[in-house]
């Protein structure tokens, strides 16, 4: 029988990234299970689907991905989910906050869309099996 | 009776007594030439002494934005300028005597570093001297953020007597460097999105294997990719440069291998010297030349070399990257054998046979927003914070980065790390 494909939500203030992840998501032949705007839908989502990886971006309305990062890891339910953070700050601090915050991998924006697939497909490797 | 006779007086006795009363008239009216001439001085003295030390008082009392406070050993305060009545809003009269220079500190901050006087002079009593941000209450409560510059103080016969406090009110300065900071993030963020979604979506098209693009829509679309690029490239010099400027530039050290970093930035550059018909070669030793160092920013300042060398080289000419692991002596010269006196350094040597630079340019080359007039008129793109930034990350290094040029020419920038 075939594999249920990995759950992830997207979570990014910007409609146009969010579209951009959205189809990266699926290419790495992941299934999209909400797409929010801000931090604080991003957490109500996460604790309503747990989905295997969250895509969420530092700089959100509501909450930063990181204060959404640290809330996750901090509630049994979900402290299994991956996260990958997306950043438009791209300087060594940053990584090292994202990755302070519990993060399991930073992407800096501007990505390039093969990029992100590739990481997202690491990320939900061996997830579904 | 026998008459006592005195005996007569000689002449040649008289021409003695003579000749002494008039050395003693001559002594004495040198004394009082002496006298008059020392009297003189002191008064000389007395005035001078009066004028300095009215210099002295009317030069600090002149000094009205900067607060000048001297006080004691015991922290009390015995000098007071207007500078200070103005900064902290009391006059002299109700503080020289009275008050204690800790009494205008904000008591949070002076415990957080030690508490009491000694938190304020412990550095200026080990090194003479010390510069540094602290925060000053005022009459009304009000908190300023001063510049403090503290120096011990001396009494007439040298003798350490005191401290002297002269504070800068930074704190609108410093509100504007914060706000500047904010608006460079601010910046950063606000064009980094909107270029993301640019390039996601330019890749998305150019890369689309079910709606391949004709020739013509590829070209005008790798144009469109390629100033979105230059765009992003241009956010990252402007936010490195105000990083910069606040102090926030840190580098990431780790073992870098130079060769690969010079690798990375011909194969960065090879686009561009194709395009512009410039030939672009890579001169490598055969061994492994390896510094300590942050391999990003020294590819950013490999990058910045080259793709001004390509820049700046009209077609048919040639570009040059040449890597060496040497040794540097005291007099800057650099050697390929080790000799006593000499450090180990890696020299990377960007050279081409480009239009070159002035010589009077030379020693402006590396200021931020600086182009050369060879750049403006051979119409070379660019802002001129490429050599600003390769220059601030060379330094940050320990390295150092030369310039020789001939007009006409050719340039080679020489960049020397210590390995």
């Amino acid at each position: 029988m075939e594999q249920p494909a990995p759950r992830v939500l997207v979570a990014d203030d910007e409609d146009d990234i969010r579209g951009l992840v959205r189809l990266a998501v699926r290419r790495a032949d992941c299934t999209v299970v909400a797409e929010v705007a801000d931090g604080a839908a991003a957490l109500v989502a996460a604790r309503e689907h747990v989905p295997d990886l969250a895509v969420l971006d530092v700089s959100m309305p509501g909450a930063t991905g990181l204060e959404v990062c640290t809330t996750l890891r901090a509630e049994a339910a979900t402290a299994g989910v991956r996260v990958l953070l997306l950043s438009a700050g791209a300087s060594a601090d940053d990584v090292a906050r994202g990755l302070a915050a519990g993060a399991d991998s930073y992407l800096a924006k501007p990505f390039s869309v093969a990029g992100l697939v590739a990481r997202v497909r690491e990320l939900t490797a061996g997830v579904s099996a | 009776m026998t008459a006592v006779e005195e005996a007569p007086v000689t002449a040649d006795e008289v021409a003695g007594l003579r000749a002494e009363v008039a050395r003693l008239t001559d002594e004495r009216d040198a004394l009082r030439a002496q006298m008059q001439h020392r009297d003189g001085e002191l008064e000389v003295a007395t005035r001078m002494l009066a004028a300095r030390a009215q210099t002295m008082t009317s030069v600090i009392d002149a000094v009205t934005e900067q607060s000048i406070i001297g006080t004691d050993l015991d922290g009390v305060v015995r000098v007071w300028n207007p500078g200070a009545e103005k900064l902290l809003g009391l006059p002299r009269a109700d503080v020289v005597r009275r008050r204690l220079i800790t009494d205008f500190h904000l008591p949070e901050e002076l415990a957080g570093a030690g508490g009491g006087l000694t938190a304020l002079v412990e550095l200026a009593r080990v090194e003479g001297r010390d510069v540094r941000d602290w925060t000053y209450v005022t009459a009304t409560g009000e908190e300023r953020t001063v510049s403090v510059a503290v120096t011990p103080r001396s009494d007439d016969s040298g003798e350490h007597a005191g401290w002297n406090f002269v504070a800068t009110d930074m704190t609108e300065v410093r509100a504007s460097e914060r706000l500047k900071d904010q608006f460079v993030g601010l910046i950063s963020h606000e064009l980094r999105t909107p270029l993301s979604s640019i390039l996601g979506y330019l890749e998305l098209v150019l890369d689309d294997p079910d709606q391949p693009l004709t020739d013509e829509q590829r070209s005008h679309l790798g144009t469109v990719e390629r100033n979105a690029q230059r765009l992003l490239r241009l956010v990252g010099d402007l936010l490195f440069t105000a990083q910069v400027e606040a102090g926030h530039f840190t580098l990431q050290p780790e073992d870098v291998d130079l060769a690969g970093v010079l690798r990375a930035a011909e194969e960065t550059a090879r686009v561009a010297a194709a395009a512009g018909e410039v030939q672009l070669d890579l001169v490598l030793p055969a061994g492994r030349v390896t510094v300590r160092g942050d391999a990003v920013r020294l590819g950013q300042a490999c990058d910045n070399l080259v793709s001004n060398a390509v820049k700046f080289t009209p077609a048919g000419g040639r570009v040059t990257l040449a890597l060496q692991a040497g040794w540097r002596a005291a007099d800057g010269g650099f050697t390929a054998e080790e000799r006593p006196g000499t450090t180990p350094v890696a020299r990377i040597a960007v050279s081409d046979t480009g239009y070159g630079i002035p010589a009077a340019e030379l020693d402006q080359l590396f200021t931020r927003f600086f182009r050369a007039s060879t750049a403006r008129r051979n119409a070379v793109k660019g802002v001129g914070l490429g050599l600003s930034i390769t220059r601030t990350i060379t330094t940050a290094h320990g390295g150092t980065l030369d310039v020789a040029s001939v007009e006409g020419q050719g340039t080679t920038f020489t960049l020397t790390l210590p390995r």
